[in-house]
């Protein structure tokens, strides 16, 4: 594995998540926006989603892990 | 990031993977790592398949590299992610990555994104770096994020109860603390 990348974004993954306040952000993840690029069909959707901001505002705090869980309600097949 | 929430659709195989760019990182950061990492990250859920096997005897019969090149490294992530059913990456503080490596990241991602229907891509950054994402991706779907007045509140009040000096507290500055300091960050 160490054979593919050196890079170990797990490690960094668990100290912002052991850092953040739960509740904090989640209007993002119940954007519109989101949702679509979430769950709209493969091929009818941009597949990039920017979320800008200035530093500090809390962009790599958001519980994006969660993305798919809640009312994910897919609309492929 | 990197859960795969399978369980929340049964049946379906479908993968979170994530990347966290760093300035103080980006001597190793490069496009082959960054890439790698997501590539690793796909793999650690299910086995390592054949053509990534087959990958790495070809590559450690070649003079000098052992590691793959960037071609390779995209074919290898090509494959990995069709045989999936979704592939989201999310790759964090896109705009801390050295600007070369951002510029071959995005345009990997592009090639890689033209074959693979399947996969979504979630860039976070400083909004300056939005011209270079529109020119890989010129559709890209933008969301401007910023705190809420509630979200201040709510982490303002779990620092102020976890703080290490709770004798120098009292209602009034508890008070004034809560009000002052959401409205004035709003204002910025």
């Amino acid at each position: 594995m160490q054979w593919l990348s050196p890079l170990e974004p797990q490690k960094r993954h668990e100290s912002v998540r052991t850092d953040r306040l739960d509740s904090v952000g989640n209007w993002v993840l119940k954007t519109n926006e989101l949702r679509e690029w979430r769950d709209m069909e493969d091929g009818c959707v941009e597949p990039v989603l920017f979320c800008c901001g200035n530093p500090g505002v809390g962009k790599t705090f958001l519980r994006w892990e969660d993305l798919l869980t809640g009312e994910r309600q897919c609309k492929c097949h | 990031m990197i859960d795969s929430l399978c369980d929340q659709a049964p049946g379906k195989d479908i993968a979170v993977v994530g990347l966290y760019c760093d300035f103080l990182a980006q001597q190793e950061q490069s496009t082959i790592s960054m890439l790698g990492a997501i590539l690793k990250q796909l793999i650690i859920r299910g086995g390592i398949p054949e053509h990534i096997r087959e990958a790495f005897q070809k590559a450690k019969k070649e003079f000098g590299g052992r590691g793959l090149r960037l071609p390779d490294m995209v074919e290898v992530l090509k494959k990995t992610i069709t045989s999936l059913d979704r592939v989201f990456v999310c790759i964090d503080a896109l705009d801390e990555s050295a600007p070369k490596h951002r510029r071959e990241l995005l345009e990997s991602l592009k090639e890689i994104v033209r074959v693979s229907p399947n996969m979504r891509i979630l860039l976070t950054g400083r909004p300056h770096i939005d011209c270079e994402i529109a020119e890989c991706f010129s559709k890209a779907v933008k969301i401007p994020v910023s705190p809420t007045q509630d979200d201040i509140k709510s982490y303002l009040e779990m620092k102020l109860k976890s703080d290490t000096a709770p004798k120098a507290m009292d209602a009034k500055l508890w008070a004034d603390i809560m009000r002052v300091i959401p409205e004035k960050i709003s204002e910025v």
